[in-house]
């Protein structure tokens, strides 16, 4: 009965490791049942793979938010002058 | 509404420069995203009798380079042909042998919700994604910058979403461990 009892413990029980893919997963569409409730027993108990989920979350926004047209990012780059002399030059000889 | 005039001589100065960095986001390669904001415009200049002035002349110009950095893509991938299975594999690199973090997840005391607004964090974001691998980099872009559906990117890669997943996986760790180095260590030393 102990023995059975403690094989049943174990099937909810997840580590870190088996965690954190699946707090990915969860974020690209709808796991199952089993799964979720095993996550969420997890997170209950470990407050470091919670802070994991966080910083996954905060990536997923930020890459939404990099993704805008008008998001000014990498700003100190610019096209080459001589990149632009040649686009230039091939819209007028278009015309 | 009125057809909008195009004025082709102020292409370059007016949206050259917009047009880089939003490929330099998608394409790591400078001189591969040189190379897609010039195609765009050539195809932009044939396509001229195509703008309808249903939307500004910027938005036009994005939508044609949108489907010219989909098509460098494909190219890659079509010449390196990407190994969509070696390294597929779960990272146990993250944890010690009883499955527990080896370097601690840490508290980065950041709303999610609000981070997006966190121009600096954004900024260092940009930056790690160079260090992912072209493939992860492209698929994560993909996904999660320009939001195209799991069923598309399997599609275009020809993989299954088992294999997407744990990409994306292994690309939002490596991610995370970029920006606790870069930006969150940084933070708790100042």
């Amino acid at each position: 009965m102990e023995k059975k009892k403690n094989s049943l413990c174990n099937l909810f029980k997840l580590s870190c490791q088996d965690t954190s893919p699946l707090i990915s997963e969860m974020m690209d569409h709808r796991v199952s049942f089993v799964k979720r409730l095993k996550i969420k027993i997890h997170l209950a108990m470990c407050e470091v793979c919670l802070y994991y989920k966080e910083q996954l979350e905060t990536i997923r926004n930020l890459s939404k938010n990099l993704g805008r047209e008008d998001f000014p990012v990498n700003t100190n780059k610019t096209l080459p002058p001589e990149s632009k002399e040649k686009i230039k030059k091939m819209i007028e000889a278009n015309k | 509404m009125n057809k909008q005039e195009i004025d082709t001589n102020q292409w370059v100065d007016l949206y050259g420069d917009l047009m880089y960095r939003y490929t330099l986001v998608r394409v790591k390669d400078q001189g591969a995203a040189e190379e897609i904001v010039q195609v765009t415009f050539v195809a932009a200049l044939q396509a001229t009798h195509t703008y309808a002035g249903r939307s500004s002349e910027k938005s036009w110009l994005f939508g044609i380079l949108k489907h010219k950095i989909l098509d460098h893509f494909r190219e890659v991938k079509k010449n390196r042909s990407f190994d969509m299975s070696s390294d597929d594999d779960p990272d146990s690199s993250d944890y010690d042998s009883t499955g527990h973090w080896k370097k601690i997840p840490q508290n980065w005391r950041l709303d999610p919700e609000k981070s997006a607004v966190n121009q600096e964090l954004t900024e260092k974001l940009a930056l790690c994604l160079d260090g992912l691998s072209d493939k992860f980099r492209q698929i994560f872009v993909l996904k999660e910058v320009d939001g195209v559906s799991t069923e598309q990117i399997c599609k275009e890669f020809d993989i299954k979403p088992t294999n997407l997943w744990v990409i994306l996986h292994r690309a939002r760790n490596q991610l995370k461990n970029c920006l606790e180095i870069h930006w969150f260590d940084g933070k708790k030393q100042e």
